[in-house]
């Protein structure tokens, strides 16, 4: 947390740095099956909003960038743990990207709060480019108001801090999400979160890119 | 043909009972409560322990019921005490380890507990006092007492079945006897992980 927050700071004051602004909604639908199996599809959009350098041009068009359409199939393999694979299909400016995801997910209960450790590898391909392979690690944690975890009619405060590394073409790059939510849990299984999508990536060797995605999330347990 | 009829019927109540019994689910929300809520015959009760260390309340509200918790450390032990919602006492739960229970006890826990798991791990133990709070008042302040009240064991194990993993939390006797055993159901944590 302390890394990204410091870079992301000195990153900032480079004049260079390009940035972009939009909103970045999706639904989000877990259906537990049965022998501890669950799925799970995700629906997610990103529009432009704004974009243009920090203190340069600043382009101020509406622009429809991509809808994610992913499934992802889980099996329970520990008391808190999960193993998962999935397939996600990218639609872009007409172009379809097709992403293979492993996941590994577990999630510690402690007294006032939860804690869930993500690793996810997957493999990006595209007709125009070449196969991107990553490599993600995200810690996500969940404080409620008031008890030890959100309980339907409460609210809560949900923060994420993600690193991707990436390789495409010899080329590698590291990208740092972090993402504050104000989570609200309507009912036991609905759950609507709103807050901001913060990334940071190509700061290693170059000007970075910030982006900043409004977020706004709608997660329902079936 | 009556026989036949008798063994049905009885294996159907067993089968239906054994399940109810193993399908009991322990979904509990605790939220922190503030001292001013808390009724005034709990707090007497809390008062009356003299407690060096900060009490928290919390209101635990399960599927069927809800109560009001102190939790404290008193003594470098974990006590955790449980009222009605009208402030009457119902038990005294104080954390203790696998080692301080005799043999005999930890063989008949261990015995019932190898029979519902193929492995399992202890994750918790409480020793459980229910009983006249007039009775126990002395008990938790001293740790004695010569009048009745009840001893039981609270357990939380961590069981690995041949399909599935969980955690169980058992009630024993004072003499190493089942007495409840109900799954914990977790929240469900699909938005933290996807």
């Amino acid at each position: 947390m302390a890394l990204c927050l410091s870079l992301s700071c000195s990153c900032i004051v480079v004049a260079q740095s390009t940035f972009q602004f939009g909103a970045l909604p999706s639904i989000n639908l877990n259906y537990k099956l049965r022998n501890n199996w669950s799925a799970n599809l995700k629906i997610e959009s990103r529009q432009l909003l704004q974009s243009g350098t920090f203190k340069g041009v600043i382009e101020k068009d509406y622009d429809y960038v991509l809808t994610d359409y992913a499934l992802i199939m889980a099996k329970k393999i520990g008391l808190n743990a999960r193993l998962s694979g999935g397939y996600l299909f990218r639609h872009r400016e007409g172009q379809v990207i097709h992403r293979l995801i492993q996941q590994y997910t577990i999630t510690q209960r402690l007294p006032s709060l939860r804690l869930t450790h993500r690793v996810v590898t997957d493999q990006t391909f595209s007709a125009n480019d070449d196969t991107e392979y990553r490599l993600r690690y995200r810690l996500a944690t969940e404080v409620p108001f008031n008890g030890q975890s959100a309980d339907p009619k409460e609210f809560y405060f949900k923060i994420n801090n993600e690193y991707l590394n990436s390789l495409q073409s010899a080329a590698y790059d590291l990208e740092i999400r972090l993402v504050p939510l104000l989570g609200y849990a309507a009912t036991e299984k609905q759950k609507l979160e709103f807050g901001m999508d913060y990334r940071v990536n190509s700061f290693l060797d170059e000007n970075a890119r910030h982006s900043f995605w409004i977020c706004l999330n709608w997660f329902i347990d079936m | 043909m009556f026989k036949q009829i008798v063994f049905t019927i009885t294996f159907l109540v067993f089968t239906i009972c054994s399940d109810h019994i193993y399908a009991q689910k322990k979904y509990e929300s605790e939220s922190r409560l503030k001292e001013k809520y808390v009724p005034s015959t709990a707090l007497d009760f809390i008062n009356a322990l003299t407690v060096e260390r900060k009490v928290k309340w919390y209101l635990e509200e399960g599927l069927y019921r809800k109560s009001i918790e102190a939790k404290f450390t008193m003594n470098n032990r974990k006590h955790s005490i449980e009222f009605d919602t009208l402030g009457n006492l119902e038990d005294i739960e104080i954390r203790i380890k696998w080692g301080e229970l005799n043999r005999t006890l930890r063989d008949s826990i261990g015995f019932y507990l190898g029979q519902d798991c193929a492995k399992y791990k202890i994750k918790r133990i409480q020793i459980q006092y229910s009983g006249d709070p007039s009775i126990l008042l002395p008990k938790i302040k001293t740790g004695e007492s010569t009048e009745y009240y009840t001893t039981r064991y609270e357990i939380v194990v961590k069981c690995r079945s041949k399909n599935d993993v969980n955690l169980s939390e058992y009630l024993f006797s004072d003499s190493g006897q089942k007495i409840t055993v109900s799954q914990i159901v977790f929240k469900n944590s699909s938005h933290l992980e996807y």
